[in-house]
């Protein structure tokens, strides 16, 4: 072969690549499923709906929503988080047969939801006070997890559930921690370590601390968020959706 | 060197070997009691105890290894097919073993490795992809391999060599690929099998009536944490993993001999003697792959030869170690899954606990209760310690094809629900627990008994830490830097204790201020 064929069958191949090789065989997403239940549902749950990893049936992807950046992500990884590379446990074929699957959950639900993203936008930094505790790119501070993706990372359910009852699922590493002092003073904060023998958490001022268990009272772990649970209260149902529109609306600039 | 030199330098060997300051096998006896005779550091003196010296291995990767330590040399395994012989007074490297693994090797948790035996100048390790070595212990080269199956079949290897006599006796790896167990013994001087107990029944055989179909060529019972010998029973006692797939038992239906069972097995010919199934038809992934230990219990004024299990099911178990039947039984953690064990050891089982397409809860969780984490059993206390990770999860069956060499579990878990666990100190004569140790997370490390009065583990968090044996009162920690995975050892040199431990990618020494 020339080298100019060479180059040319290369690319042919890469491009055939970029879509899945598999998309016409009817079994590739069941079998795909069996795989998806073994190695993905630990974080990205049973039916693919998120848990501690992102909601994959959303039908858009941090990674990029084309075959191949699914198949990329599974096969490598993503370097700093908790999302392991599977190309050395599982075949090309098997990957794309989790491709497959993945691609047919896609529900592209967030098309029903009735908010409006502008109106939310205003309750998130305005009524709701979420910037208090929230970060969204270079907006907002506070101990609470960074929204600045959660579009892409999150369902529409799931965040229902967060902002009316914040303790159903508490994003690791946000767990609660409450000292209490040899004084009798009771400090509660956001966990930021957390050992036998001591703690170190922030609270919602910005206080750090450091304590050693010897040290006090009592210190305690509390799977339970500092969220206020009253959202459910202060916002009508339409001021929910607005501003679950405008959260959805968060994908990290991209 | 002359003849007579290397006589010398082999008779000092051995004789190091026979030394009560010295730590020569994975459980310290044979009983696997992990208990040290030495009482320098004890609980009077345990809060000066100070680091030594530190070793760093520079390997990713779970350190899980249980030094080796004689003849003023200290020998450890690590992962990914590496080891290494240090000077035992500075740490200081004498000569390093690796072996890149094969590019493409299928193992369920990673390229670990449990240690070295030894008998006389020959150490014996595994590798992971399925390969027992000998190795000179003074240089390292290696005097002999065998394999003991293919690893493109998914078979590995990680537990520490049990030596017994003449032989050296190692368990395999890869009940989540569709293999088939068995316990191997090599001879120790060439490296020749002399016997193999294959821990799944085939067809035809006694206890393959418990699979169906040819569901037993890939029926797992691993047998990945080194067993216990008897040498007045010449009886080896080893423990059996899951069957295979894990958990959807729909292709196999039956008791699935002889997985998740304790197996007794005659020391020179490999048969069986008898056994005793902890888990029949196990959904859960509960291997019975802690240590069995051999410890004389009182029961109704009258001593017995006992074998003792925490099991990975939430139940302890005491054997009547010459015939297998059960003596005593009681939960040591929150268990769902059955209300009991019956006189006959099955147990009563509950319903509505087995894995669905949707899921049901059950506890223990899939690692257990206890693991694999090693156990100690101190004579001076009559306890018997061990970790306890107390939780529940979701379980899920899948129908999933088997492939040969390919992931063959069928099966996953719900996330594991927020939960720590326990030290215990367990009443072998009664399954009371007697004192225990609240964890923040689950319990990752081994355990140490010792002549002090003292017990000694680790953490997740890195914290090695003392504890008194007697009543759990926390005496002394330090913290490692790293996650406690392997079980601390102690020995003596030039007159000072020691306790060593491998921890994060370091290995660790303490002594008391001279």
């Amino acid at each position: 072969m020339s080298r100019l064929a060479s180059i040319f069958f290369v690319a042919a191949v890469c491009l055939a690549q970029e879509t899945n090789p598999l998309a016409s065989d009817p079994k590739a997403a069941e079998v795909g499923r069996w795989s998806f239940r073994i190695y993905c549902a630990p974080c990205h749950g049973i039916h693919a709906d998120g848990g501690r990893g992102p909601d994959l049936t959303l039908g858009t992807y941090a990674a990029g929503d084309r075959d191949i950046d699914l198949f990329r992500v599974i096969s490598r990884g993503v370097p700093g988080t908790e999302m392991a590379a599977y190309g050395g446990r599982v075949e090309d074929e098997g990957i794309w047969r989790m491709v497959a699957y993945i691609k047919s959950v896609a529900r592209h639900d967030n098309s029903n939801l009735q908010g409006d993203a502008g109106a939310g936008q205003k309750i998130f930094w305005g009524k709701g006070g979420c910037g208090a505790c929230h970060r969204v790119a270079d907006k907002g501070s506070g101990p609470g997890p960074d929204l600045t993706r959660v579009g892409r990372q999150r369902s529409v359910a799931y965040l229902r559930t967060s902002i009316v009852n914040p303790d159903a699922d508490v994003t690791p590493g946000y767990g609660t921690v409450t000292v209490i002092t040899r004084e009798g003073k009771s400090i509660v904060g956001v966990e930021k370590s957390y050992d036998n023998f001591s703690a170190q958490l922030v609270d919602l001022s910005g206080h750090y601390y450091s304590f050693l268990r010897e040290d006090v009272t009592s210190m305690k772990r509390e799977s339970r968020s500092l969220m206020p649970s009253s959202y459910g209260r202060l916002l009508s149902e339409g001021e929910i959706n607005d501003l679950l529109a405008y959260m959805i609306s968060l994908r990290g600039g991209q | 060197m002359k003849l007579l030199g290397l006589g010398l330098l082999l008779g000092a060997i051995a004789l190091a070997q026979t030394d009560p300051g010295a730590w020569t096998s994975y459980g310290k006896n044979s009983f696997g009691w992990r208990y040290s005779d030495l009482d320098q550091i004890n609980v009077s003196t345990v809060s000066r105890l100070a680091p030594q010296w530190m070793f760093q291995t520079n390997v990713p990767g779970k350190n899980e290894t249980t030094p080796l330590v004689f003849g003023r040399m200290m020998y450890i395994t690590g992962p990914s097919n590496t080891a290494w012989a240090l000077d035992a007074l500075t740490g200081r490297q004498i000569w390093a073993y690796r072996s890149a693994p094969p590019a493409r090797l299928d193992l369920c948790c990673g390229p670990v490795n449990r240690g070295f035996a030894v008998q006389g100048n020959k150490l014996f390790k595994v590798d992971l992809e399925g390969r027992l070595l000998a190795m000179d212990a003074q240089s390292g080269a290696v005097l002999w391999q065998a394999t003991l199956d293919d690893y493109k079949k998914g078979y590995s290897a990680t537990a520490a060599p049990l030596i017994v006599k003449n032989l050296v006796v190692t368990g395999m790896a890869g009940a989540e690929y569709g293999t088939r167990g068995f316990i191997d013994a090599y001879d120790v001087n060439t490296g020749k099998r002399v016997w193999r107990f294959y821990t799944v029944a085939a067809e035809g055989e006694p206890g393959g009536e418990s699979w169906a179909g040819d569901s037993w060529k890939r029926g797992g019972g691993a047998t990945w944490v080194t067993g216990t010998y008897d040498p007045e029973l010449n009886t080896i006692y080893w423990g059996t993993g899951n069957p295979g797939p894990d958990l959807n038992g729909s292709s196999r239906p039956g008791d699935n001999l002889y997985t998740c069972s304790v197996v007794a097995l005659d020391a020179d010919t490999g048969k069986l003697k008898w056994h005793f199934q902890m888990t029949p038809h196990d959904l859960h992934d509960w291997d019975a792959i802690s240590d069995p230990v051999p410890v004389d219990l009182t029961r109704n004024g009258r001593k017995i030869k006992a074998l003792m299990q925490a099991n990975r099911n939430g139940f302890f178990y005491a054997l009547d170690r010459t015939n297998g039947k059960l003596l005593l039984t009681k939960a040591y953690t929150k268990v769902t899954w059955a209300d009991g064990i019956g006189a006959d050891g099955r147990p009563n089982l509950v319903s509505g606990q087995d894995p669905t397409e949707e899921g049901n809860r059950a506890c223990p969780g899939m690692g257990g209760g206890h693991n694999w984490q090693a156990t100690a059993y101190s004579p001076q206390t009559g306890y018997y310690y061990f970790s306890s990770s107390d939780r529940c999860m979701l379980y899920y069956k899948t129908d999933q094809e088997f492939v040969e060499g390919q992931w063959y579990q069928a099966s996953t878990v719900g996330r594991d629900e927020a939960g720590g666990g326990r030290i215990l100190a367990l009443d072998p004569n009664t399954g009371n627990t007697v004192w225990q140790f609240e964890m923040v997370s689950t319990p990752t490390a081994g355990v140490l008994a010792t002549a002090g009065g003292l017990v000694f583990t680790g953490d997740a968090e890195g914290y090695l830490i003392a504890f008194d044996a007697r009543t759990g009162k926390v005496l002394w920690r330090f913290q490692t830097g790293g996650t406690v995975i392997a079980p601390p050892i102690s020995y003596t040199l030039n007159g000072r204790q020691y306790i060593a431990v491998a921890a994060g990618q370091t290995m660790l020494t303490f002594a008391l201020p001279k």
